[in-house]
């Protein structure tokens, strides 16, 4: 052995020394290289330098360790099939290192960049996902190539894997780019009031990489995908309107018809009963037919009318009771003063000599209302208008009607919040002055909406 | 004895949505909370056939789908019980039956019969029509609240057989009729509810032309002639003879056909006497059709209500007749006589046309058949009527509200 060394000391010491020197040049260029990295980064022209110079300080020497490697090898007395494979091997290890280095620093700059904007938070673990297996990828058939392996199958491979994917997540990848849109065009922003096509309407409670959230004037949490956003109508109406002092919740009310076992065949007995029933039997008959006929225009009139015209025949009469103005009257013991005055006068000038026929008498009908709240509840204007095209118009009855009449408030619910609650006096006059009389429950709804949109404009 | 607890509907709740509207839907839900977990329980005489059973069959399930407990079972009887029902429902449309002590007699034995077989689980009872009304006896045991449905017109009954049956409809807790002129003088409180329709089911969805079209050739029909058609039972009460005079007085100025088309049900023992009436009536008459289609044959029913020019209801007596909503809902002109629940649906010149003789439904058949844009209009309002007022979801509505109005007597029930 130690006859080989003292022969071949120079084929031993030429690689050593070239090695060393190589090293200690890695370790003179690192100490000068990253001071001046140092120096670029503490500038702070670019928070991601920071990055580069902590995710390459220690490969870097590795790499003058591989170069030196190299460079011995080379100048050894080795043959060249040894040659070439330990050449191969360093390659190997170079690509690796660098690939290793290039996952880690797209890695840090993809997080630092995300972190800023809020709506790609929740979608990071993804983008951090899909960034580290490109690379990888990419690095293994520079590796592959690098050792002669054929790499044409697996690039196909790899590429009808992707397009399969693609296929499989086509959705998921429209509303991440759709996401993207939202977040570059700032036209949605978190806190803005929106209405889709669909007559849904809510507050933007978050965008993220899949859905845009929309938080429903009930409560509800609607999930709209960001693709079907970016191709649907939407209004954004901005940022809400003056807040109320208290919210107004929306009620409902629900009739059922409860049959008294009264009933007349003649004026007299319509009179002598319309006095003696309850409340809740007169405003039945002066309301029923806005419910059960609202889709006809023009609605028949009360019941009182309709008998007295139809099964008396009794023209005269059954238009005079029509005519009585409902809106006219504040309280139902008014109302029926007043049917009951037209009735009396009638009966003292004229007799009464007509009798309905048998199955055709007039029936006293109770109406029993069952209120229940309904899940709205809103705070302003633009909210209240949303809620009005949705609610149903039993809702829309019993504020309207019910309220003032029944429960003797005198004037509309809406009108009562519009007034004590946003201090909008003229609005609230506008609607208590509007004759619910004279539209179906349809034309009401709509006319009171354009009421309160033309103020909100 | 038999019960059934159903659950599981053809339709579901939400599918009613893009007909009735997301907020009907959401009432209903609440109407259904404040209920709290009561069982309902249904008592009728059939599982088949007639406007009962199909009533229940579609709002039994919904029910259940909102979370409301309901459940149905049917009382047992023999053929001759069956045979003194039909007469009890005569007398009480007004029709003068011969009922004998021994038919009374028979009445009790068969309803104590039941009582002591029936078991008696629900919070809510609802027993309908007069068969079941007996059982009524049950609720001093069992304490719970108790209503008598009435669905058939007892607005001038014959006093003997409304007296016995008033004995045991004073003391349920109340009673529900379908229209206000079937009310009595009752001391019990008394809710107006008019049946309803399910525009989901097999006889009321939407049917493309081909359908209709292989119905028509199914039963030997043709639709180059307009077609005027009656949908009912073959009962007496129904007027088919009446119908097909109108008819005849039709044809002499516009060229048309008629289709009767009806079954039979299992508690109606005359309804295949009456049948051969009717047939016997027809013969040799090519523009007559009379067809017997069995249970189940809703989609043939749909069919022929949609080819239909106009839809006639020449009933003498009437409950609701419930095929008149049927026909509104599906935007046909329908002429009808002003009985019973009736002018409820057809409010005359509005939503269709109301006769009381054969002569005026005659002339009212005329006037639609030789007006087409008339009778358009008149279906369109029909169909708009149905949906405001007669579909299963305002009968669910109703009775929710009915369960809940059964232990608040006030006018104004603040949930």
């Amino acid at each position: 052995m130690l006859d080989w060394l003292r022969e071949n000391w120079s084929s031993i010491l030429y690689p050593v020394l070239v090695f060393l020197a190589t090293y200690l040049v890695g370790l003179w260029i690192r100490r000068a290289a990253y001071r001046a990295f140092d120096r670029w980064a503490t500038g702070g022209r670019w928070e991601g330098s920071h990055l580069i110079v902590q995710v390459t300080r220690t490969p870097f020497l590795a790499w003058f360790v591989m170069l030196g490697a190299y460079l011995a090898i080379h100048v050894s007395a080795l043959g060249p099939s040894t040659t070439a494979l330990t050449d191969k091997v360093l390659v190997a290890l170079f690509i690796i290192s660098i690939t290793w280095v290039a996952v880690r620093l797209a890695e840090k700059l993809l997080r630092l960049y995300i972190g800023k904007v809020e709506r790609l938070r929740p979608s990071e673990a993804l983008i951090v996902m899909i960034a580290r297996i490109t690379i990888t990828v990419v690095g293994a058939l520079i590796l592959l190539d690098a050792w002669g392996a054929p790499t044409t199958p697996i690039i196909l491979l790899l590429a009808a894997g992707i397009l399969i994917a693609t296929l499989a997540f086509r959705d998921i990848l429209a509303n991440l780019l759709s996401g993207f849109q939202l977040a570059q065009g700032e036209q949605i922003k978190v806190g803005d009031f929106v209405r889709l096509e669909s007559g849904e309407g809510g507050y933007i409670d978050a965008v993220t990489w899949r859905n845009t959230q929309i938080r429903g004037l009930d409560g509800n949490l609607i999930l709209v995908p960001n693709s079907r956003l970016l191709q649907s109508t939407v209004i954004n109406y901005g940022r809400p309107l003056k807040k109320a002092s208290e919210p107004f919740r929306f009620y409902s009310r629900l009739h059922l018809k409860e049959v008294t076992g009264l009933k007349a065949r003649n004026l007299t007995e319509l009179v002598g009963t319309l006095k003696k029933v309850p409340g809740s039997v007169v405003y039945y008959h002066t309301h029923n037919f806005l419910e059960e006929h609202q889709y006809l225009t023009p609605e028949p009139a009360n019941d009182f009318a309709l008998w007295v015209s139809d099964e008396l025949g009794d023209e005269v009469l059954g238009e005079k009771l029509a005519s009585i103005d409902t809106f006219g009257f504040p309280t139902i013991a008014a109302l029926r003063a007043r049917i009951v005055g037209v009735i009396e006068d009638y009966l003292s000038k004229n007799p009464d000599g007509r009798t309905a026929p048998a199955g055709r008498e007039f029936h006293f009908i109770r109406s029993i209302s069952v209120i229940l709240p309904t899940a709205y509840v809103v705070h302003d204007l633009r909210e209240f208008v949303e809620v009005l095209r949705k609610i149903s118009i039993n809702s829309l009855s019993f504020h309207v009607f019910e309220a003032r009449l029944r429960l003797q408030k005198g004037v509309n619910d809406f009108s009562i919040w519009i007034e004590d609650c946003l201090g909008d006096r003229d609005l609230a006059d506008r609607l208590a002055y509007l004759d619910p009389y004279n539209y179906t429950l349809e034309n009401l709804r709509s006319t009171i909406i354009q009421l309160v949109e033309k103020r909100i404009k | 004895m038999e019960n059934a607890v159903y659950t599981q509907s053809r339709s579901r709740l939400r599918d009613y949505e893009p007909i009735v509207g997301r907020s009907c839907l959401e009432e209903l839900r609440t109407l259904a909370e404040e209920l709290g977990g009561k069982v309902v329980q249904n008592i009728n005489s059939t599982f088949i056939g007639g406007g009962v059973a199909e009533i229940l069959e579609h709002m039994v399930p919904l029910l259940n789908q909102l979370g409301v407990d309901t459940r149905w079972d049917v009382i047992q009887g023999s053929e001759e019980f069956f045979e003194v029902t039909k007469k009890f429902h005569n007398a009480l449309h007004g029709k003068d039956e011969k009922i004998s002590k021994e038919d009374f007699a028979l009445f009790s034995e068969i309803t104590q019969k039941n009582l002591d077989e029936l078991r008696f689980y629900g919070d809510i009872l609802v027993v309908h029509d007069p068969q079941p009304a007996g059982l009524i006896a049950k609720k001093k045991e069992t304490g719970r609240k108790w209503v008598w449905r009435c669905h058939i017109d007892v607005s001038n009954p014959v006093r003997k057989v409304w007296e016995f049956l008033r004995g045991f409809v004073a003391d349920y807790d109340a009673a529900v009729f379908s229209a206000p002129s079937f009310s009595q003088q009752l001391p019990i409180r008394q809710f107006l509810i008019t049946p309803s329709i399910d525009p989901l089911s097999e006889k009321n969805k939407e049917l493309d032309s081909g359908a209709i079209d292989s119905v028509l050739t199914k039963y030997g029909l043709t639709s180059e002639k307009p077609m005027i058609v009656q949908i009912s039972r073959f009962d007496r009460l129904k007027d088919p003879l009446g119908v097909m005079e109108a008819f005849q007085m039709v044809k002499k100025s516009v060229d048309c056909q008629l289709v009767l088309a009806g079954g039979t049900a299992t508690d109606d023992p005359e309804s295949e006497e009456v049948l051969e009436e009717v047939r016997k009536q027809a013969e040799g008459n090519r523009d007559i059709h009379i067809l017997l289609v069995p249970p189940g044959s809703d989609l043939e029913i749909n069919a022929l209500q949609r080819a239909a020019a106009v839809v006639v209801q020449k009933s003498l007596r009437e409950g609701f007749g419930l095929t008149i909503s049927e026909a509104l809902w599906k935007a046909k002109p329908v002429v009808a006589t002003a009985v019973g629940g009736i002018p409820l649906q057809i409010i005359n010149r509005f939503t269709g046309l109301l006769c009381h003789t054969v002569e005026g439904a005659a002339y009212a058949l005329k006037q639609l058949l030789s007006n087409p844009e008339y009778a358009e209009q008149l279906g369109q309002n029909g169909k708009e009527h149905v949906r405001q007022n007669f579909l299963v979801t305002s009968h669910l509505r109703n009775y929710l509200l009915m369960f809940l109005a059964l232990d608040h007597p006030e006018d104004i029930i603040h949930l």
